[in-house]
């Protein structure tokens, strides 16, 4: 696979190493770049989840994200889940803030002319709720491009089954070789396969997960007594292939360059 | 209520080929979901480059609010062409809506948001496009 060191690229020493980290390692975690940013998402859910509850006040709001099992019912969770992620995409500033929360690490991972997915996705996972799995699986699998990275903020903090668990690169290079043998089985067999091999993140509030999706990853039944909320998004260079995730309806360029909005235009000039 | 007179194609549009009948349902569900009028669709001419039902759509503003497209990358390659439509459009005072991609454009500054994807889309002709065998 090809690598990154400083002999083959003009990157400064930091930048290589979170190359190296993210290559080696299929994810990087970092504390937020924009803690104000941050903050503004995590208060914008508070705010919505508390509107969507009819809470006026609640003493402890901190544990509201990690207790609300308590509050909405199973049978509720999944339109709960639809309408808090609905209001929070409706706000204008949102995909801004959630930007600025990973930009100087997506400059370095995946460049400085981005496309972003168009709608942040959220997961809420209760304890011992077998609803709400993802099971394992990469998204280049169904149809995702692998220039693609998912920038995954946790709103709690995250640990052992509360988080999800990501295969690393040299295991499922190995995975792949042995691929066609798995034809006919059940993702169930396919992760018993790789369960001892799989990473399980570790990671708090205040930091962010950038993982590669190509890489096998999901979550088990939550058998902590927490409820994870998490939420992510895919963002990849303006340049590179798109698969079934078209621009436009899935991805919108969010930083476009001088130099590249100049070539768009350019005409050459006609003599006819 | 806004009323949105739906427009779906009858040939390819930049490589993407859809039935009529579910494009003529994506436009429904869009309109059913975001509250508009739809208004049954005008069938593009499968004549290379026509634009002449688009033109009649356009015609019918302000009679009605706007159009709603099945897709963006049905408009006009030629970016002359393309932007002299949108902006008839506008100065027309109404909109234009793609229900795939879940865009509209009633401002100038959502046209230059809607030309920029356009921009990329033709430049991306031009770039690495594959990877390997996929």
């Amino acid at each position: 696979m090809l690598s990154i060191t400083n002999k083959n690229s003009f990157l400064i020493d930091e930048d290589i190493d979170i190359t190296q980290q993210y290559l080696k390692n299929g994810f990087y975690i970092a504390p937020a770049a924009d803690k104000i940013a941050l903050s503004w998402i995590k208060s914008s859910f508070l705010k919505i989840i508390k509107d969507e509850l009819n809470i006026k006040t609640d003493s402890n709001e901190e544990q509201l994200f990690d207790l609300i099992h308590k509050k909405v019912p199973i049978s509720e969770l999944n339109s709960f889940r639809l309408s808090v992620m609905k209001k929070m995409n409706e706000l204008p500033d949102f995909r801004k803030n959630y930007f600025k929360v990973a930009e100087p690490y997506l400059n370095i991972l995946v460049g400085n002319e981005l496309a972003m997915q168009v709608r942040v996705n959220l997961s809420i996972q209760y304890p011992n709720d077998n609803s709400s799995l993802l099971p394992l699986h990469a998204d280049t699998w169904s149809g995702d491009s692998p220039f693609e990275v998912v920038v995954w903020i946790p709103l709690v903090n995250c640990y052992n089954t509360k988080s999800m668990f990501l295969l690393p690169p040299s295991e499922n290079m190995k995975l792949n070789e042995n691929f066609k043998q798995m034809a006919g089985s059940k993702m169930e067999d396919l992760y018993e396969s790789i369960e001892n091999k799989v990473d399980w993140v570790k990671i708090d509030y205040g930091n962010i997960l950038i993982f590669n999706h190509s890489l096998p990853h999901g979550n088990r039944i939550n058998e902590e007594n927490e409820t994870r909320w998490s939420i992510n998004c895919r963002f990849k260079s303006v340049f590179t292939p798109y698969w079934e995730k078209p621009l436009g309806s899935f991805f919108e360029p969010i930083t476009l360059r001088a130099a590249s909005i100049s070539g768009m235009n350019y005409k050459l000039p006609e003599l006819k | 209520m806004k009323s949105l007179r739906g427009y779906i194609f009858s040939r390819k549009f930049m490589g993407d080929f859809c039935h009529q009948n579910t494009q003529n349902l994506v436009l429904r569900d869009y309109c059913e979901r975001k509250n508009y009028k739809y208004l049954l669709s005008f069938t593009e001419y499968g004549i290379i480059d026509s634009y002449l039902m688009f033109q009649e759509c356009i015609d019918l503003i302000p009679g009605v609010n706007g159009i709603v497209c099945y897709s963006l990358f049905m408009l006009p390659e030629n970016q002359v062409e393309r932007r002299n439509f949108l902006n008839t459009v506008l100065d027309k005072g109404g909109e234009i809506h793609f229900a795939l991609e879940g865009l509209k454009i009633s401002t100038c500054s959502e046209l230059e948001r809607i030309e920029c994807i356009w921009l990329i889309r033709q430049t991306m002709e031009n770039c690495i496009t594959t990877i390997y065998d996929k």
